[in-house]
């Protein structure tokens, strides 16, 4: 499933997911923000992974933003709007 | 550490022979390691082109943004950079690139959006010169009344900054499109669907040959900031070939964010 957002002033967030027993699986999260260090994009992709697939923006923001080491930058993309291209991908996704 | 200004250092060029895309992308990891070592001084190095390529953004996705089997067919190498950011679509001649390499200090304390702008401040100088009214886009574009010209990219690497611009000179637009896939999104959210099969907002701007264009910019840096011609010394060069070979022509990397 795939899931596409535009962060309002930001950059696009895009997330490419599948959903096994209710929860989140294979979760990868990507696009055109910038981020530092790099390897904060695995951190975040990890945080999602497992996660439950009714789980609201919120909690899934709350998620990634426990997962973040002190010190990531992030410029273009947020917790908050990578939840909601998560959630879209979710509930309108198609098959990448 | 504090704020230094561009006339604190001793600025390099470095502006060689065409190199190959996967080596271009070592250079930019290792000069910039070399500038935040103290190994090197601040350099800009001016990019040219030995073949076509795409360059995605370090956390872009491989599959999500270009279409291996058209990329195969028009002999398109496909890198990944370390920076972030958006794909750029490269084929010698049609785009005007550089890097920065420089200690933190220059940026220090600023913003994101205020490091981009800094970076790129004798850029507009150099465009205005050239007759473009072009103006700084946040978070990380160059734009003119002619069009988008030019899209930045920065990574911190261990006290160093390493900023980075594409600018298009005269873009062959549907062989872009047929590569890259968000761009065909892009261009159909903008309404510009049926757009010129050329994005040359440099070229038509300004009427003069790429080469000339660098020239200008070039001699812009070194009245602002001073510029001393240099080259690549042959022990990071060694190390970009060997970094270019086992890590940025690998798939491993390439598809790093499948």
């Amino acid at each position: 499933m795939h899931g596409e957002y535009k962060m309002p002033g930001g950059k696009l967030i895009v997330v490419d997911l599948a959903v096994r027993d209710g929860c989140l699986d294979r979760v990868q999260v990507s696009g055109d923000f910038f981020l530092e260090p790099d390897d904060a994009l695995h951190a975040i992709d990890a945080a999602l992974e497992g996660q439950r697939a009714d789980a609201d923006e919120h909690m899934l923001a709350a998620a990634v933003r426990a997962q973040l080491a002190p010190g990531v930058m992030m410029y273009g993309i947020s917790p908050q709007a990578i939840a909601v291209a998560v959630r879209r991908a979710i509930d309108q996704g198609t098959d990448a | 550490m504090t704020r230094t200004l561009w006339r604190d250092h001793d600025w390099q060029l470095i502006h060689t022979d065409p190199q190959a895309p996967a080596l271009h992308m070592a250079l930019d990891e290792v000069l910039t390691h070399e500038v935040g070592a103290g190994h090197r001084p601040p350099t800009l190095r001016v990019w040219e082109w030995a073949s076509s390529a795409v360059v995605i953004g370090r956390f872009q996705s491989l599959r999500n943004e270009v279409d291996g089997e058209a990329a195969r067919r028009h002999d398109i190498e496909v890198v990944r950079r370390v920076s972030g950011g958006g794909a750029m679509f490269i084929e010698p001649g049609n785009t005007i690139t550089w890097s920065i390499c420089a200690p933190l200090s220059l940026i220090k304390g600023m913003s994101f959006q205020e490091a981009y702008a800094h970076m790129d401040a004798w850029t507009l100088q150099a465009l205005g010169e050239l007759g473009i009214k072009a103006w700084y886009q946040p978070l990380n574009d160059i734009t003119s009344e002619g069009g988008k010209i030019a899209g930045a990219a920065q990574a911190h690497r261990g006290g160093a900054v390493l900023h980075h611009v594409t600018m298009a000179y005269d873009i062959d637009a549907s062989k872009m499109l047929q590569v890259l896939r968000i761009g065909r999104e892009k261009l159909s959210d903008k309404g510009t669907q049926s757009a010129a099969k050329r994005v040359d907002p440099l070229r038509s701007q300004t009427g003069l040959p790429r080469a000339a264009i660098i020239e200008h910019m070039i001699a812009t840096f070194r009245r602002l900031h001073g510029l001393t011609d240099d080259s690549i010394r042959p022990d990071e060069l060694a190390q970009a070939e060997t970094l270019a070979q086992d890590k940025f022509a690998s798939l491993a990397w390439t598809a790093d964010v499948a």
